[in-house]
C-alpha cells in the first residue's frame, strides 16, 4: 500500500470512528452509533428505577458543627459545618461504576437546607409528626404541576413520605428533620430576609406578587447556581498545596491591612483560615470514599470488580491529597469540586464549563503515553454522564417543580474560542459528543459555542447528536455572547481575553469567565472557568402577560382576588396610554421586587456565606475575599427574569390591531371577552394545557368574532413587522431601563429572557389574552419561539422574527424549534440541520435548541408513560425524562409547531 | 436485623438498597428486608459505645466527640472518626 493509500485508509477509519462514513458518496449513509459500556448500561438500568430521595446526614453534621462553634466568624463557622458535613455523609461507590461520588449516600439523593429555609420543612414535618394533613403550600408551589412517572415521588407511601412532590423521606427520619429544623426557626436566611424585607414600605407589594404568582419565587430560594464551576486551584495545587498556600498566606496577612483597606484587609486572614477549613473537608470527604473501596474490595470476589474498587481507591486518596496526575483523577476531581458546590446551598445550573478544553491536557498525556485509549477515555465519560445525571436539586415544589421541571442544569459548554482566539475545540471535546451520541441520559447537556472558527467535522458531529432527539447540543452564538461580555462587564474591566472564556451558567444564563494558565505535563495551558457568582437572581420571573392583564382589570388579579397593584384609573384611550400604563405596572414590580432581592442576596451573604465557591472562583483566593464580598472578578451577574414575552407581544399586537387600529372592537369588549375565556373552559377545567385545546361552553357564539379576529391577530414570527415591531419596542424600552438598575454589590443589571418551565405555571395563573391564548394555558416557551400554531410562514420566518433585534445586548435570548426526525434523516439531514443552525447564528440569533420527534409519539408517551422511560425532550434550555414532566409542560412540547420536510 | 443495618449494606434510596456481596437489591422495610445469615453489624450510629439513650425516635446522645451532642440511630458512621463499635 503507498503512502496515499495509507493516508487515506487512516482518514476513512478515523471518520467512522466519528460517526462520518465519507467514503460512502453515492447514498452518503451515517454509520450507526455505537452501544455504550456494558458498565454504563448496567448503571442506566439501575438509575431507571431510582426514586429521588432525601436524607439527614448532611443536614445533622451541618447543623452539630455550626452550633458547636457558636460565636465564630461567620465564614469559618459555614466552612467548618460544610467540611464536617462533606466528610461525614457515608460514601456509596456501587459496583460497575469507576467515576465515584454522589451528592449523599443515595442514587438521586438530595437534602434540605433548613439554614436557608426551615418554616417549609417544619410545617411539613410538624404536621406529619402529628399525623394531621400537610398543610397548603405556597402559591407557587401550587400551581406547579410535577410529572409522577421516573423518580419522583408524587406522593407518600408505606414509610416514605412524598417532600416538595418530588423527593421520598423515609418516615423514620422526620423526628431528625424536625429537630433539626427547630434551630433555625428564627435564624434561617429565609426568617432573616424576610424581618429584613418587611422594613421596606412597599413590601406588602412584594407579597401581592409573590402570592399572585406574578413573581415566581425568591431569591434566598436557590442563592447559587446559573454560573461556571471553576476548578484550576485544585488542579494545579492539588488539596495538600493548596492547605499550604492558605498556611503562608494566614502567617503573611492575619491582622495585616494594606492600602487602606482596613476592612477587607482584615477579612483576609479570616478568609484563608476559612479556606483552609474547607479544602480539609473536601480532602476528608475524598478519603472516605478511598477508604470504602477499599473495604468493598475486601469483600469482593469477582476479580474485575476487586480490581475496579482498588484503583477506585487509589484515585480516590490521589486526589484528597495531590494534583491529579491522570485523565481520570482529574475528571474525578471535577466532579468532587461540582458536587461539593451543589451541595453547598440550594440550587440548579451549576455548569460544568467547558470541561473538555479543562482536561485536555491531563488526556492528551495519557493518550500520549499509552494509559489510556480513546474508547477507555469514553467509557470514562459516559460513566461520568451517569452522575451527573443522577444529581438532584432540593427546593420548594414551586421551584424544583414549577421552574425547573426536576432538572438541574449542569452544562457542559464546547466549541467556543480559545485564549489565542483561535477554535477551542479539543480532541476530548469530540469524545464528549460521541460519549453523549451513544450514551443516553439527560445530563450533562451539551452546548455549542458556535463560531465560525469551529471545525466543519466537529458541528457535523454535533448536529448528528442533536438529530436523535436528546435535545442537546443546543447552539449558542459566540460573537453574540461575547459581545454581550464586552458590553456588560466592559466597566468591571472584561477584556477580549476574558469574554472569549465565556459560557452559559445554567441552561442559557451567559456567564462571566476568565482563562488561567494551568502547569501540566511541562506545558502551560490556559483554562477557561468561571469568574463570577450566580448569574441567574436578581427579580425572578415575571409574567409579562400577567402584567397586561392586571392593567385591564385595573390592577386587581382575577383568580385570587388580590389587588397587586393601585388602580391606575386611566382610560386607556390609546394604544400609547395602554403601554404606558403597561410600563408603570411593570416598573413598580421591578422596583419592589429588587429591593426585596437586593436584601435577600445581601443576608444570604452574610449569614451564609458561600465558601466552597468562594475558594474556587478568581479572584477570590489572590485577593482574600470571599466572593459575597465581592471577591470574583465579576459581580454585576444580577438581572430581570422575564416570562411569557412573545405571548405578551401578540396579545399586545392583538390590541393594537383590532381596538386601536382597526377599532373594530372596544377595548371593554376586549377585556370583557378575556374574563370570559372567549367562552371555552379553561385548561384546568379541560385538564388539557396546550394553547390548541378548546372546548366551547354554551357562551362560545358571543365570543366567536372576537375570538377569531384576536386568533388572527398579525402574530410574531412571521416576519411579519407589525408584529414584530412589538417585541423591537419591548426590547428598546426595557433594556437601557433595567441596566439603570443595581444590585446588591452596588453593579448593573440585565435583561435575561428565558422560560425554563415558569412558562407553565405562569400561564397556569393568567387568564386569557387578546393573542387567543386561553386561560391556563402555557404561555409561548422561551423568548423568540413563536407560539405554538402561530408561526405560519416557516422556519426562515421565524428566524427572522427572531433577529429583529440585536441578541448581544442581553444575556440571552431562547429559541425553541421542533423537527420531525424524516426533515433531518441521513447524512444530507444532518447537513440541513446544520444549515438551518447556520443560518440563525449567522443572522445573529443568540441561541436555538431543537426537539428532533413527533408529537405522534409523544402523545403516545403521555398516554403510556411506563412504555417510554427513557425517552427525553427538550423543554427550554433542558432535556429531561418525559415522564418526569408535568402534564402542562408535557402539553406544550406537544403542541409546538412541528417542521418536516 | 435488617439488611440496611447490615455492613455490607449499599443505600439506594429511600425504599431499598443493594447488598455488596451478591449485587441484589434489597427493600429497606417490608417482605424480603430481613437480613441473611451473612449479616455483620452496620457503620450506623446505633452500633457504637459512643451513642446512648436513644429515645423511641431513635434520637439519643453522642459522647464520641470533646462536646456531646444529640445523635440519631440510624445515622451513617462509616467515616466518623470517633466510632467505635460496640
Amino acid at each position: 500500500m503507498d503512502k496515499q493509500e495509507k493516508i487515506n485508509e487512516i482518514l476513512e477509519n478515523r471518520n467512522k470512528f466519528r460517526s462520518l462514513d465519507v467514503a460512502v458518496l453515492e447514498d452518503y449513509t451515517e454509520e450507526p452509533i455505537p452501544d455504550p459500556s456494558p458498565r454504563f448500561t448496567k448503571l442506566m438500568d439501575i438509575y431507571y428505577v431510582m426514586k429521588n430521595t432525601i436524607d439527614m446526614e448532611y443536614p445533622y453534621w451541618y447543623n452539630r458543627y455550626w452550633w458547636q462553634n457558636e460565636g465564630d466568624l461567620p465564614e469559618i463557622r459555614r466552612a467548618k459545618a460544610e467540611a464536617a458535613a462533606l466528610s461525614h455523609m457515608t460514601p456509596t461507590i456501587w459496583p460497575n461504576e469507576l467515576i465515584v461520588m454522589n451528592k449523599t449516600k443515595n442514587w438521586r439523593g438530595a437534602f434540605c437546607f433548613p439554614w436557608v429555609d426551615a418554616s417549609f420543612f417544619n410545617a411539613q414535618a410538624e404536621a406529619l409528626l402529628a399525623e394531621a394533613d400537610a398543610p397548603a403550600l405556597a402559591e407557587a408551589d401550587r400551581m406547579s404541576v410535577v410529572g409522577e412517572g421516573g423518580g419522583n415521588v408524587t406522593k407518600s407511601y408505606g414509610n416514605i413520605v412524598s417532600i416538595a412532590q418530588k423527593f421520598g423521606l423515609r418516615k423514620e427520619e422526620i423526628p431528625v428533620l424536625v429537630k433539626v429544623a427547630r434551630f433555625w426557626n428564627t435564624c434561617s436566611v429565609e426568617v432573616k430576609t424576610q424581618e429584613y424585607s418587611e422594613l421596606i414600605p412597599e413590601y406588602y407589594k412584594y407579597k401581592a406578587y409573590r402570592d399572585s404568582v406574578l413573581v415566581m419565587f425568591d431569591s434566598w430560594a436557590i442563592p447559587q447556581g446559573r454560573e461556571v464551576m471553576n476548578y484550576y486551584l485544585p488542579l494545579e495545587y492539588g488539596f495538600d498545596g493548596l492547605i499550604e498556600l492558605c498556611d503562608e498566606k494566614v502567617g503573611e496577612g492575619i491582622g495585616v491591612v494594606e492600602h487602606n483597606d482596613g476592612l477587607l484587609g482584615m477579612s483576609r486572614g479570616y478568609y484563608y483560615v476559612a479556606m483552609k477549613e474547607i479544602i480539609k473537608g473536601l480532602s476528608q470527604w475524598a478519603e472516605g470514599y478511598a477508604k470504602k473501596a477499599t473495604f468493598l474490595a475486601s469483600l469482593e470476589s469477582d476479580p474485575q470488580q476487586k480490581k475496579d474498587y482498588e484503583g477506585i481507591s487509589v484515585v480516590m486518596h490521589n486526589i484528597a491529597h495531590k494534583q491529579p496526575q491522570s485523565f481520570r483523577e482529574a475528571l474525578q476531581l471535577t466532579l468532587l469540586l461540582h458536587l461539593a458546590t451543589v451541595n453547598e446551598d440550594p440550587q440548579s445550573g451549576q455548569s460544568i464549563g467547558r470541561l473538555g478544553q479543562i482536561l485536555q491536557p491531563f488526556y492528551a498525556k495519557d493518550l500520549r503515553e499509552g494509559k489510556i485509549t480513546e474508547e477507555e477515555a469514553i467509557e470514562l465519560l459516559e460513566l461520568y454522564r451517569v452522575k451527573i445525571t443522577s444529581i438532584e436539586c432540593f427546593a420548594s415544589s414551586g421551584v424544583t417543580g414549577g421552574v425547573l421541571s426536576g432538572n438541574t442544569f449542569n452544562n457542559l459548554g464546547i466549541g467556543g474560542l480559545n485564549h489565542d482566539g483561535m477554535t477551542a475545540v479539543t480532541p476530548l471535546e469530540y469524545l464528549i459528543v460521541e460519549a453523549a451520541t451513544r450514551a443516553k441520559t439527560t445530563q450533562p447537556t451539551l452546548s455549542v459555542l458556535y463560531d465560525e472558527k469551529i471545525p466543519e467535522d466537529f458541528l457535523l458531529k454535533s448536529a448528528r447528536c442533536t438529530k436523535l432527539g436528546f435535545g442537546f447540543p443546543a447552539y449558542m452564538n459566540n460573537q453574540t455572547g461575547m459581545n454581550f461580555m464586552m458590553r456588560h462587564y466592559g466597566e468591571e474591566g472584561m477584556n477580549i481575553d476574558d469574554a472569549r472564556a465565556w459560557m452559559l451558567g445554567g441552561c442559557l444564563e451567559s456567564a462571566p469567565c476568565c482563562f488561567q494558565p494551568l502547569h501540566y505535563d511541562g506545558k502551560t495551558t490556559w483554562i477557561p472557568g468561571g469568574a463570577g457568582p450566580t448569574s441567574g437572581t436578581g427579580v425572578h420571573f415575571t409574567g409579562l402577560p400577567k402584567v397586561l392583564e392586571l392593567v385591564l382589570t385595573n390592577g386587581v388579579d382575577r383568580r385570587t382576588g388580590i389587588k397587586v397593584f393601585e388602580p391606575h384609573g386611566h382610560k386607556l384611550d390609546t394604544f400609547e396610554d395602554l403601554w404606558d400604563v403597561w410600563n408603570m405596572y411593570l416598573r413598580e414590580c421591578i422596583e419592589v421586587s429588587l429591593r426585596v432581592n437586593n436584601i435577600q442576596m445581601d443576608i444570604w451573604g452574610k449569614i451564609n456565606p458561600p465558601v466552597v465557591t468562594s475558594l474556587l472562583k478568581p479572584d477570590c483566593f489572590t485577593k482574600g475575599q470571599l466572593e459575597t464580598s465581592m471577591g470574583a472578578r465579576y459581580m454585576g451577574v444580577h438581572n430581570f427574569e422575564s416570562c411569557g414575552t412573545v405571548t405578551f407581544v401578540n396579545a399586545m399586537t392583538s390590541i393594537r390591531k383590532n381596538v386601536y387600529d382597526d377599532k373594530k372592537y372596544t377595548l371593554n369588549e376586549m377585556t370583557d371577552a378575556m374574563l370570559n375565556n372567549f367562552g371555552f373552559k379553561t385548561a384546568f377545567e379541560t385538564g388539557v394545557f396546550s394553547p390548541d385545546h378548546r372546548e366551547a361552553t354554551e357562551a362560545a357564539p358571543k365570543y366567536e368574532k372576537i375570538f377569531y379576529d384576536c386568533v388572527n391577530a398579525p402574530k410574531y414570527g412571521n416576519a411579519d413587522k407589525y408584529a414584530d415591531q412589538q417585541m423591537v419596542d419591548y426590547e428598546d424600552f426595557m433594556t437601557p431601563w433595567i441596566y439603570g438598575l443595581q444590585n446588591c454589590y452596588g453593579k448593573n443589571y440585565y435583561m435575561c429572557q428565558i422560560s425554563v418551565s415558569t412558562h407553565g405555571p405562569q400561564g397556569a395563573i393568567t387568564l386569557a389574552d387578546a393573542g387567543g391564548r386561553l386561560a391556563g394555558t402555557t404561555y409561548a416557551d422561551g423568548s423568540v419561539s413563536a407560539a405554538a400554531a402561530t408561526d405560519k410562514n416557516g422556519i426562515y420566518a421565524v428566524f427572522e422574527s427572531a433577529t429583529c433585534y440585536d441578541h448581544s445586548r442581553n444575556q440571552n435570548a431562547q429559541m425553541n424549534v421542533k423537527i420531525h426526525p424524516s426533515a433531518v434523516k441521513g447524512a444530507n439531514g444532518t447537513r440541513k440541520l446544520l444549515d438551518v443552525i447556520r443560518a440563525y447564528m449567522r443572522k445573529g440569533g443568540f441561541h436555538v435548541q431543537f426537539n428532533i420527534t413527533s408529537s405522534k409519539t409523544l402523545r403516545a408517551a403521555q398516554d403510556k408513560p411506563e412504555d417510554y422511560r427513557d425517552l427525553m425532550v427538550r423543554v427550554a434550555g433542558f432535556t429531561q425524562y418525559w415522564c418526569e414532566i408535568g402534564k402542562p409542560i408535557q402539553d406544550e412540547v406537544i403542541y409546538r409547531t412541528e417542521y418536516d420536510q | 436485623m435488617k439488611h440496611y443495618e447490615c455492613r455490607n449494606y449499599l443505600s439506594l434510596d429511600c425504599e431499598k438498597g443493594m447488598c455488596a456481596i451478591d449485587k441484589a437489591i434489597v427493600p429497606i422495610d417490608g417482605e424480603g428486608s430481613d437480613a441473611c445469615p451473612r449479616f455483620t453489624d452496620g457503620f450506623l450510629c446505633k452500633f457504637c459505645k459512643n451513642f446512648a439513650n436513644a429515645d423511641e425516635h431513635g434520637i439519643g446522645t453522642c459522647s464520641g466527640f470533646e462536646q456531646k451532642d444529640w445523635a440519631y440511630a440510624d445515622c451513617g458512621s462509616f467515616t466518623c472518626e470517633k466510632f467505635n463499635r460496640q
